[in-house]
C-alpha cells in the first residue's frame, strides 16, 4: 500500500455530521507531481474531504489519518495546513474586492519590516508571482476590477506566495468561461512542471481527461476507486460508471407515461448572460417543449445552468436576457416580471427552500397563500377564514403532516416543508410547474410522497418540469429527459431509451468538445 | 493626461474632495467679506472641530469593518464627566484625571468589543445600548449639573503653542517650525518614493510632475503655516489641532501600512474571505471597537478642556457629525471602503460649511438643511461614479446590445484587459 | 535615507531658528487688542447676540427684539442661535469676534461651558453681557441681565398658593412639584424661590406633596422637555391619584404647565391650579379659557431694552450702569441687573398686556 512516490495519503477518513455520514472510511493516495482529479456526484463528499485535508474541519472532528510528505498531520486550522504547504482554493473565491492584487496575495501573510508593511518588497514579489501565473496586470489594481478568470489566477498566485507544495482546487473552472478555463488548465500543467502537486475537484470529464494523471471517484462518502491515468487517454465511461454505480430499486411510484398531449410551453433559442460575469452565457441557445400531462426532466450537474434557465424563464428573475422566445399555447409571450409569469400560469419551486422558497418565520397558512394573496383578499384586507380554508384544503390534498396550519414552517421536516412550498405554488393554479431539485434534503419516504404528488399533478393536465442532478430520480419519474451541460441542451431522450450512463455522458460533455 | 495624473494623484475622488474644500474656503472667504481665511477664524475652525475629527478617525475604521458606533457622543460625554469628577471629588491632579478618562474610554471600548467580537451582537445594537447606558451614566454621575475641569487641561482644548525667540518674520515661531518640518518631510517622502520607483524599474514616471506636485503642496503648506502663524500674538496653530494632526499621522500609518490596518480592510471587504486567509475577524472587531471608544474618550477630554467644564449633555449627537464626516469622505455603508485622510477632508468640508455659514449669518435652520444636502450630494456623487463603466439598470432590463458586444469582446482577450477603474476622465 | 531626513529636518529647524533670531519677538501680551474700559467704540459697531436656540417663544421674541432695538440704537446687530448645542455656541461666539463684534450678548446654553470662547473674546477686547442666564466659571463677563430668578420662583410659588385659595376652597391641598432643566443654572433658583414660599405651608400641613418628591433632582425636567414632564405627570397620577384629587402643581414654565394640564385631562382629573413662566401664546389662551391658572411674564422687551442700555453705555465709553446685586460665578463677582417679572392671571391679563398688541389680540380672539 505504501507508495514511494506518494506525497499525500489519506487513510480511513470518516467524518460525521449530525445524522449524516458524510465521509465513510475514505482512503486515497496522491503521488508527487500529479494532477489528481476527484470526481463524484453532487453531495458525494468531495468538498468535505478537501475541507478535512485543508484544516477547515480541524483534527479531532474526523477520524482517520492524514500523512503528508511522510509525516502524520494534525491540522487545527487553515493556517497550520498552509504552513505545511497545503493550500486550498475554494469554489467561492476568497478575495477582498476593495484591496489591491498585492494586498490580496499577501493577506494574512503580510511582508512586514519594522512593524510596517513593506509595500515596495510586496509589490516586487507580487510582480514575480503574477509573472509565474502568466498575468500581466498592475499589482496596485483593486481586485474588483479583474475578471473572474483573472481573479482565479490571483488566487493561484496567492497560493504560490505561501510556498505551496500541494494545491487543492475545488471546481476551479465552475465560474469561468471557456477561454479562461483553458487558460487555467494550461497553468495547472505549468505548475506540475515545477513540481507542485494539485488536487482538482471537477465535474467536467473533458477537463479531467485533458490534464489529470490520476482519478479518484467518490460516491456516497466512500472511495469507489483510485487509479492512474494518462492525460489525454482517460476512459470517461469508467469514471461515469463509477460515479453512478448504484442500483435502481423501486423507489419510484408506478406511473403511466404521457407524452402525447398538446404543447403548452415552448422555448426557442433561449440565451442568457450571467449577471456578474460579462460574456459568460448561463443559457446558450436552448430550445425545448413541454406538453400537457407530461413530466419533463432536466438532468444536469450543479452549475450546468439548470436553475439559471428556470429562473430566467420565470419572469426573468435571473441573468441578463440576450435572445430567445417563449411561447405559451403557441403564442409568443414576454414575461418581464415574476408577476407576469404567475399571471401566465407559470410556477417555479426553487431548489433552495430555505433561501428562496420559504420565509422561515411564517406559518404554514401564511406561506401557502403568499404567491396568490389577491385570491384571499376581500375589500383590501386579508380574509382570515378564506386563508384558513385554502390552507386546510392543501393540507389535506398534499397530505402535509402537521398539528395545524398555524404552525411555523421552520418546525416542519424537509419533506413537509417541500409540500408547503408546492402548495404555495399550486394555489395560483399554474399550467406549467417547474420544480428545481424537488427532493433535495428529503428522506427516502418523503421523496416517494413527493413523486406521487408530481405524477398526480401531471395527470391533472399540468406540464411539470423537474430539474435534478440525481439520475435515478430523473429516470424514475420523468417521461422525457433533456440533458444540460454548461448552459447548453446536450440531448433529448424519452425515458424508454435512457439509462444512467448515457445521461451522465451527455451531462458531462459539451456539444462539439467530446473526447 | 498622464502627467496631470501624476501631479494630482490617481485618486480622482480624493482630489475632487480637496478641490471642493478649497473652493468652499475661497467661496466663503469672498462671500463673508474676507472673514473666512483669517488666522483667528482658521484657528477657531481647527480647535472647535478637533473633537469631531478625532471621533471621525475612529468612526471610519468602525465603518470600514462594516459596523457603526452610535455611542461615541455618550462615551465622550461620560469620559469628560469622569475626568471632571475625579479631579473635583477625588482630588486627582490633572494628569491623573486625564489618565483616568483614557482608561475609562479603553474599558468602555473593551465592553463594546466584547459584545461584538465574542457574543456576536451587531455593532449597531451594542453601541445603541452603549449610547443609552453612558448617556444615562453621565447624567447620573453628574446629578445633571455641569462640573468644572482642572484649569491645567485648558491648554489641551484651547491652548496655543509657545512664542519664543525674536520674530523676524512676524510669525509664531512654533508654527513656523512645524510648517518647515512638514514641507521638508513632504519633499523628502515624495523624492524618495520617486527614486524607489525608478530603482524598481517603473517606466513612464515624470520627474517634472513630482516637482510640480512638490511646489503646489509646498505652497499650500507654506500658506497654511503663514495663516496659522500670523494671528494675534500669543496665538499659533492650536494645540488641539496639533493633537489631531498627530493622531491623523499615526492612524494613517496604522490603517495603510500595518498588518492590523490591512486586516481591517480585509474584514470589511469580505469577512469570510478574510477568515479563510487566516485573519482573526474577532480580534479585528474587538480592537477596532476598543480603539473607537479610546478616541471618543480623547475627544471628550479635548472638549471639556476647551469648554472648561463637563456638562450632562456633552456629546449629544456627536456620533452623527462623525458619521457624516466619514460618509462625505467616501466610505461605504457596506464596509471595506474609506480612509482616514479622506474622512478628515470630509470632516473639514462640514466644519468649513458650518463656519462659513456662521460668518455669513445664515441661521442654524438653514445650515442644517445645507449640510444635509451636501451629505446627500457627496454620497450620490460616489454612487454615480461607481455605476460608471457598468451596464446601467435600464441597460440590463432591456438587454442593451451595446454593452453585450463590448463585454464579449473583452473576454476574447485572455487575460482580458482590465477595465479602467472609472477614473479615466481625471 | 533615514540619515537624510534627519539632516533635512535639522537644517530646516536651524533655518527657522536663524530666521527667528534675526528679528524682534512678537509681543506675547494677553490683551493686545484689548481696550480699556471707558474707551468706547464706534456708534454703528457690530453687536453680537448669541442665543441658545429659537425653539421657544421667548427666545424667538428675543431675537426679533434685539434686531429691532439694536438697529434703532444705531448698532449693527449680528444675531445667531445655536440649536441648543454647546459646541455650536462656542463657535458662534468665536465667529462673532472674527467679524469684529465690539460687544457680545450671550444667552448661554450651559453657562459653565463657554470659558475658552469667552476668554478669546475678552482677549480681543470684546465686552460680554450675559442674557437671561448666569455665565459661570470665567472672568470674561462684564455683567448679566436677567429677571431675578429667585424672585421669579417666589412669584410662582405665591401664585400657586393664591390660585389654590381661589379655586380649590379650603385646604389641605394635594400638590406636586416640577422643576426645570437641571443644566440651566436658573432652574434650581426658580425652585428654591418657589420652595421658600411653599415649604412653610408643606411643613404646617396646608400643602401635601402626595408623591413625597420634593427634592430638586427628583422633580427636575431634563432639558426642559415637555414630553418628559408629561410622562412624569402621567406616572405620578397613575401611582398616587387614582382615589384622590390633585389640587395644584408647581410648574417651572408654560410648556411644562400645559404638559401637566394635558396629562391631568387624559387621566380624567379636574384641572389643578398650575402656574407657569414666559407668558407663551398658548398659555395665555389657556389662562383666558380658565385652565392654566397663571404665568409669570418676563417681558422680553424690557430685558432686551436693559441690555441695549448697557451696551450703549459701553459704546460711549461710560461705566456700566450701577447695580447693587452681584453673584459669584466661581471666578469673579458678576454684576447682576435684575428685573422684576409680573404674575399674569385671568384677572389682570388685559391690564398687563395693554401695550403688547400681539398678546392682547389673543385675549380678544
Amino acid at each position: 500500500m505504501v507508495d514511494p512516490h506518494a506525497v499525500l495519503e489519506m487513510r480511513n477518513i470518516t467524518k460525521l455530521f449530525p445524522g449524516v455520514r458524510a465521509l465513510d472510511d475514505v482512503t486515497m493516495t496522491v503521488r508527487r507531481g500529479d494532477i489528481h482529479a476527484i470526481c463524484g456526484e453532487n453531495g458525494a463528499g468531495k468538498s468535505t474531504l478537501m475541507k478535512v485535508l485543508s484544516g477547515v474541519y480541524p483534527h479531532g472532528t474526523y477520524s482517520g489519518q492524514i500523512v503528508f510528505e511522510g509525516e502524520e498531520m494534525a491540522f487545527k486550522d487553515i493556517k497550520s495546513s498552509e504552513s505545511a504547504g497545503i493550500v486550498i482554493i475554494h469554489q467561492e473565491l476568497a478575495l477582498i474586492p476593495e484591496l489591491s492584487v498585492t494586498e490580496n496575495i499577501f493577506l494574512g501573510n503580510e511582508i512586514v519590516a519594522g512593524g510596517l508593511i513593506d509595500r515596495r518588497e510586496a509589490r516586487r514579489r507580487c510582480r514575480d508571482l503574477l509573472a509565474r501565473v502568466g498575468l500581466d496586470i498592475d499589482p496596485d489594481m483593486a481586485v474588483k476590477y479583474l475578471g473572474v478568470g483573472q481573479q482565479q489566477l490571483v488566487e493561484i498566485a496567492k497560493a504560490l506566495s505561501k510556498n505551496v507544495r500541494l494545491l487543492i482546487l475545488d471546481e476551479p473552472t465552475a465560474a469561468l468561461n471557456e477561454d479562461d478555463s483553458e487558460n487555467l488548465l494550461l497553468l495547472m500543467k505549468g505548475l506540475k512542471g515545477r513540481g507542485i502537486t494539485s488536487i482538482m475537484i471537477s465535474h467536467k470529464l473533458n477537463e479531467i481527461a485533458a490534464v489529470s494523471d490520476a482519478v479518484t471517484v467518490i460516491r456516497d462518502g466512500r472511495t469507489v476507486e483510485t487509479y492512474a491515468v494518462e492525460a489525454g487517454h482517460v476512459d470517461e465511461d469508467r469514471i461515469i460508471r463509477a460515479m453512478v454505480g448504484r442500483s435502481l430499486d423501486n423507489r419510484y411510484p408506478e406511473h403511466e407515461p404521457n407524452t402525447g398531449g398538446e404543447t403548452i410551453i415552448e422555448v426557442k433559442g433561449w440565451t442568457v448572460e450571467h449577471p456578474n460575469v460579462p460574456g459568460k452565457l448561463v443559457c446558450d441557445d436552448e430550445s425545448f417543449v413541454a406538453r400537457r400531462g407530461e413530466i419533463v426532466g432536466f438532468a444536469g450537474l450543479m452549475g450546468a445552468g439548470r436553475t439559471e434557465l428556470a429562473r430566467s424563464l420565470f419572469g426573468r428573475s435571473y441573468g441578463i436576457h440576450r435572445s430567445g422566445q417563449l411561447f405559451l399555447h403557441g403564442q409568443p409571450v414576454v414575461l418581464n416580471t415574476v408577476r407576469d409569469a404567475i399571471r401566465h400560469r407559470l410556477a417555479y419551486v426553487s431548489e433552495d427552500r430555505k433561501l428562496l422558497g420559504l420565509n422561515l418565520l411564517d406559518t404554514i397558512k401564511q406561506t401557502i397563500v403568499s404567491a396568490n394573496l389577491g385570491a384571499v383578499v376581500r375589500r383590501g384586507l386579508i380574509d382570515g377564514s378564506k386563508e384558513r380554508a385554502v390552507a386546510e384544503r392543501y393540507r389535506t390534498s398534499l397530505r402535509i403532516k402537521t398539528p395545524g396550519i398555524d404552525v411555523g414552517v421552520a418546525t416542519l421536516s424537509g419533506g413537509n416543508q417541500q409540500k408547503v412550498v408546492l402548495a404555495k405554488w399550486l394555489f395560483p393554479d399554474p399550467e406549467v410547474l417547474i420544480l428545481d431539485e424537488p427532493t433535495r434534503g428529503i428522506d427516502v419516504g418523503a421523496k416517494f410522497e413527493i413523486y406521487k404528488l408530481i405524477q398526480e399533478l401531471a395527470d391533472q393536465g399540468k406540464a411539470v418540469i423537474v430539474i435534478s442532478s440525481e439520475l435515478p430520480e430523473i429516470l424514475g419519474i420523468c417521461d422525457r429527459i433533456y440533458t444540460i451541460c454548461e448552459g447548453r441542451i446536450t440531448g433529448e431522450v424519452p425515458r424508454s431509451e435512457a439509462d444512467q450512463e448515457t445521461l451522465m455522458r451527455m451531462m458531462t460533455t459539451t456539444v462539439g468538445s467530446a473526447a | 493626461m498622464n502627467v496631470v495624473k501624476q501631479i494630482f494623484g490617481t485618486d480622482f475622488r480624493q482630489f475632487t474632495m480637496v478641490f471642493a474644500l478649497v473652493v468652499l474656503l475661497l467661496g466663503f472667504h469672498i462671500a463673508s467679506g474676507g472673514n473666512m481665511l483669517t488666522p483667528g477664524n482658521m484657528q477657531n475652525l481647527i480647535a472647535g472641530n478637533a473633537y469631531v475629527l478625532i471621533l471621525a478617525i475612529g468612526m471610519v475604521m468602525v465603518i470600514v469593518i462594516g459596523h457603526i458606533d452610535l455611542s461615541v457622543g455618550s462615551v465622550a460625554g461620560f469620559v469628560g464627566m469622569c475626568v471632571a469628577l475625579s479631579a473635583r471629588d477625588l482630588s486627582f491632579p490633572w494628569w491623573a484625571a486625564l489618565l483616568t478618562g483614557l482608561v475609562v474610554g479603553v474599558a468602555i471600548g473593551a465592553w463594546h468589543g466584547f459584545w461584538l467580537a465574542k457574543i456576536g451582537i451587531p455593532g449597531f445594537i451594542t453601541t445603541l445600548a452603549g449610547m443609552m447606558i453612558f448617556r444615562g451614566g453621565v447624567i447620573w454621575l453628574s446629578g445633571s449639573v455641569s462640573v468644572p475641569v482642572p484649569p491645567e487641561l485648558n491648554v489641551l482644548g484651547a491652548g496655543y503653542l509657545p512664542e519664543w525667540g525674536p520674530a523676524f518674520t512676524n510669525l509664531n515661531n512654533s508654527t513656523l517650525l512645524l510648517g518647515i518640518l512638514a514641507i521638508a518631510f513632504y519633499a523628502w517622502s515624495q523624492i524618495s518614493t520617486y527614486r524607489q520607483r525608478v530603482a524598481d524599474g517603473e517606466t513612464g514616471l515624470n520627474f517634472t510632475a513630482v516637482i510640480i506636485r512638490l511646489v503646489l503642496v509646498g505652497a499650500v503648506l507654506a500658506y497654511v503655516t503663514f495663516l496659522f502663524g500670523s494671528g494675534r500674538p500669543g496665538t499659533s496653530f492650536p494645540v488641539p489641532g496639533l493633537v489631531l494632526v498627530f493622531l491623523v499621522i499615526i492612524y494613517h500609518v496604522i490603517t495603510q501600512r500595518t498588518t492590523f490596518g490591512r486586516h481591517i480592510y480585509a474584514v470589511g471587504g469580505n469577512k469570510q474571505a478574510a477568515a479563510l486567509s487566516g485573519v482573526s475577524v474577532a480580534k479585528v472587531h474587538f480592537f477596532v471597537m476598543m480603539n473607537m471608544s479610546f478616541l471618543a474618550a480623547l475627544a471628550g477630554i479635548l472638549f471639556v478642556a476647551r469648554a472648561t467644564s463637563a456638562g450632562p449633555t456633552d456629546g449629544n449627537m456627536w456620533e452623527l457629525d462623525a458619521i457624516a464626516a466619514v460618509f462625505i469622505g467616501g466610505a461605504a455603508v457596506s464596509g471595506g471602503i474609506g480612509t482616514v485622510a479622506a474622512t478628515m477632508i470630509g470632516g473639514l468640508v462640514m466644519a468649513t460649511l458650518n463656519s462659513g455659514l456662521f460668518l455669513m449669518g445664515v441661521g442654524q435652520d438653514k445650515t442644517q438643511v445645507i449640510k444635509g444636502l451636501v451629505l446627500l450630494a457627496a454620497v450620490a456623487f460616489d454612487v454615480y461614479n461607481k455605476q460608471q463603466g457598468r451596464p446601467s439598470i435600464t441597460g440590463r432590463l432591456f438587454g442593451d446590445r451595446r454593452t453585450s458586444e463590448s463585454t464579449t469582446d473583452s473576454t476574447k482577450v485572455a487575460p482580458a484587459a482590465p477595465a479602467a477603474p472609472g477614473t479615466a476622465e481625471s | 535615507m533615514k540619515r537624510r531626513t534627519f539632516t533635512l529636518g535639522s537644517a530646516a529647524a536651524a533655518g527657522a531658528l536663524l530666521l527667528a533670531a534675526c528679528g524682534e519677538g512678537r509681543s506675547g501680551g494677553e490683551t493686545a487688542g484689548g481696550e480699556e474700559a471707558g474707551s468706547g467704540f464706534e456708534a454703528d459697531a457690530t453687536i453680537g447676540v448669541s442665543l441658545p436656540w429659537l425653539g421657544t417663544q421667548n427666545w424667538a421674541e428675543a431675537q426679533a427684539m434685539f434686531e429691532e432695538q439694536l438697529k434703532s440704537a444705531g448698532f449693527t446687530p449680528l444675531i445667531q442661535a445655536a440649536d441648543n448645542k454647546v459646541p455650536q455656541q462656542q463657535q458662534q461666539i468665536e465667529a462673532m469676534v472674527q467679524q469684529g463684534a465690539k460687544a457680545i450678548v450671550v444667552g448661554p446654553i450651559d453657562g459653565t461651558q463657554l470659558g475658552s470662547a469667552l476668554k478669546a473674546a475678552k482677549d480681543a477686547g470684546v465686552r460680554i453681557i450675559g442674557y437671561d442666564r448666569l455665565i459661570e466659571n470665567t472672568d470674561a463677563v462684564d455683567g448679566v441681565v436677567q429677571f431675578g430668578s429667585i424672585r421669579t420662583g417666589e412669584l410662582q410659588g405665591q401664585s400657586l398658593l393664591d390660585g389654590l385659595a381661589e379655586r380649590k376652597g379650603e385646604g389641605p391641598y394635594n400638590i406636586e412639584l416640577f422643576g426645570g432643566g437641571p443644566a440651566d443654572p436658573n432652574a434650581p433658583n426658580f425652585f428654591e424661590g418657589a420652595m421658600s414660599v411653599l415649604q412653610p405651608k408643606i411643613d404646617d400641613g396646608t400643602l401635601v406633596v402626595v408623591s413625597g418628591q420634593t427634592d430638586f433632582q427628583q422633580v427636575a425636567t431634563q432639558d426642559w422637555d415637555n414630553g418628559k414632564a408629561q410622562s412624569r405627570m402621567d406616572s405620578l397620577l397613575a401611582a398616587n391619584y387614582s382615589d384622590k384629587p390633585l389640587d395644584g402643581v408647581l410648574s417651572p414654565n408654560d410648556g411644562i404647565a400645559r404638559a401637566i394640564i394635558t396629562s391631568c385631562k387624559g387621566a380624567g382629573q379636574d384641572i389643578p391650579v398650575v402656574d407657569g413662566l414666559d407668558a407663551e401664546t398658548e398659555s395665555i389662551k389657556s389662562i383666558w379659557a380658565g385652565e392654566q391658572y397663571s404665568t409669570v411674564h418676563k417681558p422680553t422687551k424690557d430685558l432686551v431694552a436693559k441690555t441695549v442700555e448697557i451696551i450703549t453705555a459701553f459704546q460711549k465709553g461710560e461705566e456700566a450702569p450701577a447695580t447693587e446685586e452681584s453673584e459669584n460665578n466661581g471666578v469673579i463677582d458678576v454684576p447682576i441687573y435684575a428685573l422684576d417679572p409680573i404674575v399674569v392671571t385671568e384677572a389682570n391679563a388685559e391690564e398687563v398686556f395693554a401695550d403688547d398688541p400681539d398678546r392682547l389680540a389673543l385675549l380678544e380672539g
